[in-house]
């Protein structure tokens, strides 16, 4: 070893050791950056947990008390008591319930017909799926609002979930197609030769195969119909029907005169609403970073 | 005729709509796009027809609509203060936080990306805010940021400043409170991942050939890392234009639009014409002019984009 580094030239092993040191303390910048920025995103996580479990004097007060003195684990079910918030996560629970089997079904139709079949317009239809996701929603809001409207379905779910079952949207759609497009085509060839109907490719070939794209879509499903609040704001307007992004707000919109002061319960609120999403992100996490990889976003 | 027959036959027309395969294809094809269809038709393309149609009439829902011609037109620009307020007031918002928001999540990725140990720890916890349902985001936010109670004031008295902003309820600071909310939810989420995607794209190769020239860190980030993203930095930004434009939530939720205005932003302004005075007519003349103004935005980003989005390899 010795003989190797004395062989080197000296002013290039100087630049090496310079560069190790260099790369030494990039590394340390690095860390101290990531331990930043790590705080400033889970200090707020930490605030909801810690507000939720202190009285409403502890957090009231010109001290911030960082934990509560004793942790006040009532005030989770006193948040089931005073709004009907089990209620609301239920509804919430039962639209994900309608919406993601409607994407599913509707959505690999959509999919499977764009990424395996040869047909006039296609082209046309596919660009026009596209630029669905440019125009902002209000510019169909008004005139879906007045047909379900005029249809008496206000203050039902048909309005929340009627999408899903018809196509489940660009993004959706997309993403499918993306995935069907990555597996061989010999696969659906074989079965067709075998005397299979193409439903029969697409039920029996295709989607077995497509379990990492489905739980994706599943799971986005899943996050836009719980944090959803503009749909669910506008065409629910009785109490016993709303989600519990809905709920949340009109808790917190509680004229205070009626009510006892519940900024900790608000929090307890809040914790209990982002539950199942974190759940839900501990229990599939690789399938919520899957849907960049599966619209073949390496760009 | 025969020449057209040619014609159709040279681009392969004729088999098309004739050869058995190409019929069983249509058949098919057309089959399983009918749910879309469906929903394409009659969500989507009728209803937004029929929204232009209703931009040149005044109609409240209960009585039919009456054609008053380009008066909605005329009103929005001329006799709508609260147009031209509510479209400032969102391009601020989404002017000073869609760049923050893009070049900090291509920060955070960049620095992610670094071959170190537990970056997989820093990446879980970067993600967690984009999972919090934005309503309950609002809740936490506005404590964070009370004007009396809130930590973050508490802290800011402690370290000096002895007239802390009053955020949510001060005029000057609600629209830049929305961004910090934003930021906290956006800057670690999907936008992160998509750069951590467009990162493993580089080839490591041209690094190599970068050290072996002598390059520093910074000359790497500057000539192969960020020219190597453009492209990632682009569709961001699309997405970002898109999205940032039509903020409604976070705003109606957190202050209803105000204190005074402050964060009525567009898609409020539209929320209270349509479903707080029931004028449709004139919402939807909104919703038309915001769809032509989202849509010019992204095309002029397209041509914008030659100038700057460099794609390796082509």
């Amino acid at each position: 070893m010795a003989a190797t580094i004395e062989r080197l030239p000296s002013t290039e092993l100087r630049a090496d050791v310079y560069r190790r040191g260099r790369n030494r303390i990039q590394k340390a910048v690095t860390y101290v950056l990531l331990t930043a920025a790590a705080l400033m995103f889970a200090f707020p996580l930490f605030w909801t947990v810690s507000s939720s479990l202190q009285t409403w004097k502890e957090l009231r007060s010109f001290e911030p008390h960082l934990l509560p003195a004793v942790p006040q684990w009532g005030n989770y079910a006193r948040v089931f008591v005073s709004v009907p918030f089990a209620r609301w996560m239920g509804n919430s629970f039962l639209i994900t319930a309608i919406t993601i089997p409607g994407v599913i079904i509707t959505g690999s139709l959509t999919a499977y017909s764009f990424a395996r079949f040869n047909y006039i317009g296609k082209e046309i239809w596919f660009v026009l799926m596209l630029g669905t996701m440019m125009i902002p929603t209000q510019v169909t809001l008004i005139p879906q609002y007045v047909l379900f409207f005029n249809l008496k379905l206000i203050n039902t779910y048909v309005p929340l979930t009627i999408g899903s079952w018809l196509g489940g949207g660009a993004f959706m759609i997309f993403l499918l197609r993306q995935f069907i497009m990555s597996i061989p085509r010999d696969l659906d060839e074989a079965a067709l030769m075998d005397g299979a109907s193409p439903i029969r490719i697409l039920w029996g070939v295709l989607l077995p195969l497509m379990k990492p794209a489905l739980t994706t879509v599943a799971i986005l499903q899943f996050l836009g119909d719980w944090n959803e609040f503009f749909g669910p704001f506008i065409y629910l307007n009785r109490v016993d029907l709303f989600t519990a992004a809905v709920g949340l707000r009109f808790f917190q919109n509680i004229p205070l005169e009626t009510s006892d002061p519940r900024d900790h319960l608000l929090m307890a609120a809040a914790a209990i609403m982002t539950i199942p999403v974190i759940t839900l992100f501990a229990a599939a996490q690789r399938y919520f970073i899957q849907g960049v990889v599966l619209s073949g976003l390496k760009i | 005729m025969a020449t057209m027959a040619n014609r159709l036959k040279l681009s392969g027309f004729s088999e098309m709509l004739t050869t058995s395969r190409q019929r069983r294809e249509n058949f098919y094809g057309y089959l399983f796009l009918t749910p879309w269809l469906i929903g394409f038709f009659g969500l989507f393309l009728g209803p937004g027809l029929f929204s232009l149609y209703l931009s040149f009439t005044k109609y409240d829902v209960l009585s039919a609509p009456e054609w008053i011609g380009l008066k909605n037109y005329i009103k929005m620009f001329s006799d709508d203060p609260l147009f031209y307020t509510s479209l400032g007031r969102t391009f601020y918002y989404a002017g000073v936080g869609i760049p923050l928001g893009v070049f900090g999540s291509m920060f955070l990725a960049i620095l992610l990306n670094a071959k170190l140990r537990g970056l997989a720890a820093y990446r879980t916890l970067f993600f967690m805010p984009s999972l919090v349902p934005i309503v309950a985001s609002v809740v936490l936010w506005k404590w964070l940021l009370h004007a009396d109670f809130g930590i973050i004031n508490q802290w800011l008295v402690d370290i000096g400043w002895s007239d802390p902003p009053g955020w949510f309820g001060d005029r000057r600071w609600a629209i830049p409170s929305l961004i910090f909310m934003g930021l906290w939810q956006g800057l670690g989420g999907t936008r992160m991942i998509i750069f951590l995607a467009g990162l493993q794209g580089i080839p490591e190769s041209l690094y190599e050939a970068a050290s072996i020239d002598g390059a520093t860190a910074f000359h790497k980030l500057r000539h192969v890392t960020i020219p190597l993203l453009t492209p990632t930095i682009f569709f961001n930004m699309v997405l970002g234009v898109i999205g940032g434009l039509q903020v409604f939530t976070a705003a109606f939720v957190a202050t209803e639009g105000g204190p005074g205005f402050a964060t009525t932003f567009y898609s409020l302004h539209l929320y209270r014409q349509a479903f707080d005075y029931w004028n449709m007519g004139y919402a939807a003349t909104l919703a038309w002019f915001f769809a032509l103004v989202i849509v010019s935005l992204t095309i002029w980003q397209l041509r914008l984009s030659r100038r700057w989005v460099f794609y390796y390899g082509s």
